[in-house]
């Protein structure tokens, strides 16, 4: 299909089957997409093994990038949460590397990028949403309500706030999957726009293809700043659902 | 990002175009026939991860960490106990250092003044001697004077005598001259 349409920048995202699965008339086969999950997983699992093998108080390389993304993901919880967080650390370090690892993954010239797809980043959104809702509750009981209406600001303003603070509250899953889907789907597309465009000026390619370098770094920074940008924004949510009252 | 999104809302109608007559026209993404197969798989392949970070990588690294933590911050203090130590024996060995100087100072200043006190009584003790001799060397200047006095007036009235005795047949005696002498 490929040699077909060469620039197309869709097909990149098309989900193929590998292998055929059912479960109660349910196609839940293993897919280009499934595939590149295990990869991510491989990949991070594989760092912390490479890291972990030869424990000791000086660290060697790869146990060095083991501890460095470690004390990123703590710090960034524990500035944004505080030590209430802890509890949350496992999950908020997997969210981290797993998407990390499917953006820097679907760099790579014919691969799929498991992040591209709304369904993947909405079901990490939808989880996030639903367990934060659920800790604001559990921690605050009906207290939670309070981050509807902000203190400090006057009654007869409520009417027009609470809505607003509703609003925003519902679209935080929605903005969540759709920041990092759409960047990751607009980034690979442009990526193979000017890839197909190299092909097709012959000799003229050249000029793409500079512009294709710099845009291949760029979208380098994007694959690790959106990585980044979910897991803090989680952090913060969970922040909100802990502290409430600000 | 805007302007990537932009151009991408822009390319896609083209991209629609290339797709036709493929399984499935438009978005791979709005396909949701794929969607139980990826959701299935995410659920699969996260809880794995999530199982080897929460039971395997943490425990391992934050020991790991904390080890390393224990260890610096025991080096630390041993490095703070060491160094207290070694003001402690500097302090001992600057006391020691003014105490000798003080100690050294005053032998110094006492063995001055001893020797000042040698020297004075020395001093004293000569000068005693000299005036000593002084006076005595003065009352033997004195005596040998009374004596060369009285030698001088004997020898004078015995000169006297004789002179007198060439031309006078009575001679005075003694006294008389020493009378008409005097």
């Amino acid at each position: 299909m490929a040699a077909d349409n060469p620039i197309d920048p869709i097909h990149q995202f098309e989900i193929s089957k590998i292998a055929e699965m059912q479960i109660a008339g349910i196609d839940i086969s293993f897919t280009n997409s499934s595939l590149f999950m295990v990869f991510a997983i491989a990949a991070t699992m594989t760092l912390f093994i490479l890291g972990l093998s030869k424990r000791s108080i000086i660290p060697n390389r790869m146990q060095m990038l083991s501890e460095l993304s470690y004390n990123f993901i703590a710090n960034m919880l524990r500035d944004q949460v505080g030590d209430q967080g802890r509890a949350y650390f496992p999950f908020i370090f997997s969210l981290f590397m797993f998407i990390f690892f499917c953006n820097f993954i679907g760099l790579i010239p014919y691969t799929f990028t498991v992040t591209s797809h709304l369904v993947v980043t909405f079901a990490f959104a939808g989880l996030i949403f639903l367990a934060v809702t659920i800790i604001g509750f559990m921690k605050n009981g009906l207290g939670y309500l309070r981050i509807f209406y902000p203190s400090g600001i006057p009654i007869f303003l409520a009417p027009l706030i609470v809505p607003i603070e509703i609003i925003s509250y519902l679209s935080k899953p929605i903005s969540l999957s759709v920041r990092l889907c759409a960047n990751m789907l607009a980034g690979h597309s442009i990526l193979k726009i000017f890839a197909g465009f190299i092909v097709m000026l012959g000799f003229l390619g050249f000029a793409p293809l500079i512009f294709l370098v710099v845009l291949y770094a760029l979208e380098t920074l994007i694959a690790a700043l959106q990585a980044y940008i979910f897991t803090i924004l989680t952090c913060i949510y969970l922040n909100d659902a802990l502290h409430p009252d600000h | 990002m805007k302007f990537f999104l932009k151009i991408f809302i822009f390319v896609l109608p083209l991209s629609g175009a290339y797709a036709e007559g493929q399984k499935s026209a438009g978005l791979p993404q709005m396909d949701i026939s794929t969607f139980p197969s990826q959701l299935f798989w995410l659920i699969i392949t996260f809880t794995a991860l999530y199982l080897f970070i929460w039971k395997f990588v943490i425990p391992r690294l934050s020991t790991t960490i904390e080890e390393r933590k224990d260890k610096i911050s025991n080096d630390i203090n041993d490095a703070e106990n060491l160094n207290s130590e070694a003001s402690k024996i500097l302090e001992n060995y600057d006391d020691k250092m003014n105490s000798a100087s003080l100690e050294s100072n005053e032998i110094v200043s006492s063995s001055k003044a001893t020797m000042n006190e040698y020297l004075d009584k020395l001093k004293k003790d000569n000068e005693i001697k000299i005036n000593a001799m002084i006076t005595e060397s003065e009352k033997k200047i004195h005596q040998q004077k009374q004596q060369s006095e009285q030698e001088i007036k004997k020898a004078t009235i015995d000169t006297i005598k004789s002179i007198v005795s060439k031309y006078v047949e009575s001679v005075p005696s003694d006294d008389e001259i020493s009378k008409k002498l005097n």
